[in-house]
């Protein structure tokens, strides 16, 4: 039994209850991430801190000096467990392996096995250096191995600080605060080590290390209790983000500032045909088949591999990546696949002058023809062949619209929209009473071509479907600062349920359709544009349709809805 | 009938005592004191620390910090088993896993900072002592978890092992109960000590069992070979009577021996004599939940007759 305690043996009791506290709940959280290395971290510091009590109230010169060496089974485990669970905590417990394990424990082991064997040699020497005031032992150690053994604890103390040192930027609140208290928690141990090392701290003539653990355990112990250390886990994001970067369908390269490919997916590997590990270390130039050298302006380009028939077109992408100081450190290519979007478009254009110059071309004939007769059925071939065009005119429109000729870029001024739809429209429907209510803006307000596609059509709807003897249409526009509104109301007999029900689910059957192609412009225009699109309709008081799409829609990069002009 | 109702309600009110609130409110009290101290495992400390203050006494050790180690350890081991076995508890015993969930976060905490206060005490009673500390928290992580997948493996099918499974349960905790004293004393391992062991491992063994007789179908389905899944509860008693009368031989002759003082030697017998007495009820009582609690409880007995027996000058 211990004579009264001093002060540091009573710090040092205080390190071992709150480190073997936090050891418990650490390993009661197993098998979260980090648990088990953090428990071996606190057992390791507890044997060091009991070893040193043990050390302080020796009853001879040799049993301290016995103690001091056993404790270097704690000094040696602490570091090792340090790297393992900030390795395992931030997600990189890939980097555990059995042969980097035993790569780590190798100057542990060594270590320990010198502090025991130490009368028998000097590598790591450990004697007695005097008898203090109160007849406590003071002990110094030293030797070319003892410096080798702190350097390295120093060394695995800064590789286990940095992945945890990040997670202090993080979004998260609760892993900011679980980051700072781990660093609190290993810091001050090695802070107070060094200190001792550079003779700056010593109390009673030992190193206060093992002391400062009581600050490190109650770090630990706030980590777990206060900001959910193994409730509340940063494991998967690294993990994720690795996942993304090996999975996503683009090819991704990185290369560094000097044109050095550095990182490279699969999915990159393949499409050009390369093996990952050859590629990485290699010159970007070699890999990647661009003639003009790296595009660094975060421009894009398009990239066709293999033979002619074989041949894939990849949209190339280099983005930039910069530093805190916006210096550039490197770029990523991103090869997105784009040989089924081309083919697309290529078939889009095919219909397209199918639809814009055959149908019409054909339709044209048969009017001959038609012309050429007397009679209602003459009539009816005319009406029919014009309703034949209006429809290829539609489709026209609609293959515009999604081969992006009607290019979002593309801007025309409202007012302008506005007034030349009401003109067309008064024109068609010369028995409709239009109205029209511009918006109450000074500036010059534009909108997408897609709008006045848009626009076109409801107005023709709503004239076209009326069959009303006095019968209206109504065009509204606003414009706030956010969006453009264009409310177009008639007083015809109302869209029907069933069409706006398909509209709305966004597909059609044999049997369930909608009458043409009208309100799919309608609501493929709107979508175009991000906007948004509403439907007001009952028998009584006609429709009202409003489509509002935003003015800061920015298509590729490019805002179209602020280009003001000054009022005059 | 309507109206007798109402004068017999009215004039309940009128003459209820004015204590009787009181006493509702001690009743209520007593009532989730008993709760707390059962669900939570607290009696356990309460017997584990009369159980080292009986051995200071047989063994004449002047004070140590043993009994507080032992009492933080014995809740910290009973808190985190309850806190491990809470969902099998939902099957057995409802109350004390609902208590153990409502409370879950606090048990854990506490019983973490008591193992970890206990250790820090006994670094200040040495190697043997914190060895000694160590004992029950070790064999409780082997026994009951998996950390070490092999050894735990091993161990697990000790627990299947007839009686096997107590008797680790009884060494652990004898050795506690009686080692650490020791280690803090420093003192020196007699045959007085190897008595007073063997009855701590003996009488520890004996209150393991008696709970199992409530487990013996759910210990029977997993495999479990306890006394009474192998004898059955009637020889089980048999074999209980056998093991207290064979403790009774052991302590009356090491009392007469002049090994054990008399104080020590007849407040043991007592709480032998009780023991033979609970151990009549086991298989010819319902509640057996209380048995068990009755049978851990004879430490107290044994205590509270050694200071009676010591207050008078025996």
């Amino acid at each position: 039994m211990l004579s009264p305690p001093s002060v540091p043996v009573l710090a040092l009791l205080g390190a071992i209850a709150v480190g073997s506290s936090a050891g418990i709940l650490a390993w009661r959280a197993r098998p979260e991430p980090g648990a088990v290395p953090l428990v071996w971290l606190l057992v390791g510091q507890s044997w060091w801190a009991t070893c040193i009590v043990f050390s302080l109230t020796a009853a001879t010169p040799a049993e301290t000096l016995w103690w001091t060496r056993v404790a270097w089974c704690g000094v040696m485990l602490v570091p090792v467990a340090w790297v393992l669970f900030a390795l395992e905590y931030t997600g990189r417990d890939h980097r555990i392996t059995r042969r980097n394990v035993a790569l780590l424990v190798v100057v542990p082991a060594v270590t320990v096995a010198l502090a025991l064997t130490e009368p028998a040699h000097d590598l790591l020497w450990i004697e007695q250096a005097g008898v203090a005031a109160d007849g406590t032992v003071t002990v110094d150690q030293g030797g070319l191995w003892h410096a080798v053994a702190a350097g390295y604890t120093y060394a695995l103390g800064v590789l286990g600080v940095v992945p945890i040192v990040r997670l202090l930027s993080s979004r998260a609140t609760v892993l900011r605060g679980q980051s700072a208290a781990l660093l609190v928690g290993i810091l001050t141990p090695w802070a107070t080590n060094v200190l001792y090392n550079f003779d700056a701290v010593s109390i009673a003539g030992t190193d206060p290390t093992p002391i400062a653990f009581a600050v490190s355990g109650v770090a630990y112990l706030g980590a777990i209790d206060q900001f959910d250390l193994f409730d509340a886990n940063p494991a998967p994001t690294w993990r994720a983000k690795q996942y993304l970067f090996d999975h996503i369908h683009e090819g991704a390269i990185v290369v560094d500032g000097h044109d050095t490919i550095v990182d490279m997916n699969q999915t990159g590997a393949d499409i050009l045909d390369v093996a990952v590990e050859e590629a990485l270390g290699a010159d970007a130039s070699t890999v990647l088949p661009i003639d003009d050298g790296l595009l660094s302006d975060g421009g894009k380009d398009v990239l066709t591999m293999g033979t002619a028939t074989t041949a894939r077109s990849y949209d190339l992408s280099v983005t930039p990546l910069t530093d805190r100081h916006e210096q550039t450190l490197g770029h990523v290519f991103t090869l997105h696949d784009v040989t089924d979007y081309r083919r697309h478009q290529q078939r889009l254009a095919v219909l397209n002058r199918v639809l814009r110059h055959n149908i019409r071309t054909e339709a044209n004939v048969i009017q001959g023809y038609a012309e050429r007769t007397e009679g209602e059925a003459a009539e009816t071939i005319t009406e029919r062949t014009r309703r034949i065009v209006e429809l290829g005119e539609k489709g026209r429109d609609a293959v515009e619209l999604f081969e992006g000729v009607t290019d979002a870029r593309a801007t025309e001024a409202l007012e302008r929209v506005l007034d030349r739809t009401l003109a067309d429209a008064r024109d068609a429907f010369p028995s409709v009473t239009f109205r029209l209510d511009p918006p109450d803006v000074d500036e010059r307000v534009v909108v997408p071509d897609a709008l006045t596609v848009v626009v076109a059509n409801l107005v023709e709807n709503a004239a076209g479907h009326n069959v009303g003897t006095d019968r209206h249409v109504d065009v509204y526009a606003t414009v706030t600062d956010d969006v453009v509104e264009v409310r177009v109301e008639d007083d015809g007999p109302g869209i029907d349920d069933e069409e706006l029900r398909v509209l709305s689910s966004g597909t059609e059957t044999p049997l369930s359709h909608t009458s043409g192609l009208g309100l799919w412009l309608v609501k493929w225009g709107t979508e175009c544009v991000d906007g948004d699109l509403e439907f007001a309709s009952d028998s009584r008081h006609g429709t009202t349709v409003t489509a509002t799409v935003p003015r800061e829609y920015e298509p590729g990069g490019i805002a179209w809805g602020r280009r003001s002009r000054p009022t005059t | 009938m309507a109206s007798k109702t109402t004068d017999a309600s009215a004039t309940t009110d009128e003459t209820a005592p004015w204590y009787a609130d009181v006493l509702a409110s001690i009743v209520d009290a007593g009532r989730r004191l008993t709760t707390v101290l059962t669900h939570s495992s607290m009696y356990l400390v309460c017997i584990a620390v009369a159980e080292v203050a009986t051995v200071h006494a047989a063994l004449s050790i002047g004070p140590t910090p043993a009994p507080v180690v032992v009492g933080l350890v014995a809740y910290a081991v009973y808190a985190g088993d309850r806190i491990a076995d809470a969902e099998r508890d939902e099957r057995t015993c409802p109350e004390r896993s609902a208590f153990v969930a409502r409370h879950r976060t606090l048990l854990s905490i506490t019983s973490a900072g008591a193992y970890g206060v206990a250790i820090a005490l006994s670094v200040t009673g040495g190697p043997l002592a914190v060895g000694i500390t160590l004992v029950p928290g070790a064999f409780w992580i082997l026994y009951a978890s998996a950390w070490f997948p092999t050894l735990s493996a091993r161990c697990k099918r000790l627990k299947r092992v007839f009686v096997v499974n107590s008797t680790l349960v009884a060494t652990a905790w004898a050795l506690a109960v009686v080692g650490l004293p020791i280690a803090f004393a420093n003192a020196a391992v007699t045959p007085l000590v190897v008595v007073v062991f063997t009855y701590f491992l003996v009488d520890t063994f004996v209150n393991t069992e008696i709970p199992n007789v409530r487990d013996v179908e759910a210990d029977a389905q997993d495999g479990v070979y306890t006394l009474p899944v192998v004898l059955g509860v009637q020889r089980t008693r048999r074999v209980l009577y056998g093991i207290d009368v064979l403790l009774v031989a052991l302590v009356g002759t090491a009392t007469l021996t002049g090994l054990l003082s008399v104080s020590v030697g007849v407040a043991i017998l007592v709480g032998l004599g009780y023991a033979l007495v609970l151990a009549w009820f086991v298989g010819r009582t319902t509640a057996l939940g209380r048995l068990s609690i009755a049978c851990e409880a004879k430490h107290l007995v044994v205590f509270g007759v050694l200071w009676g027996l010591t207050a008078i000058g025996v």
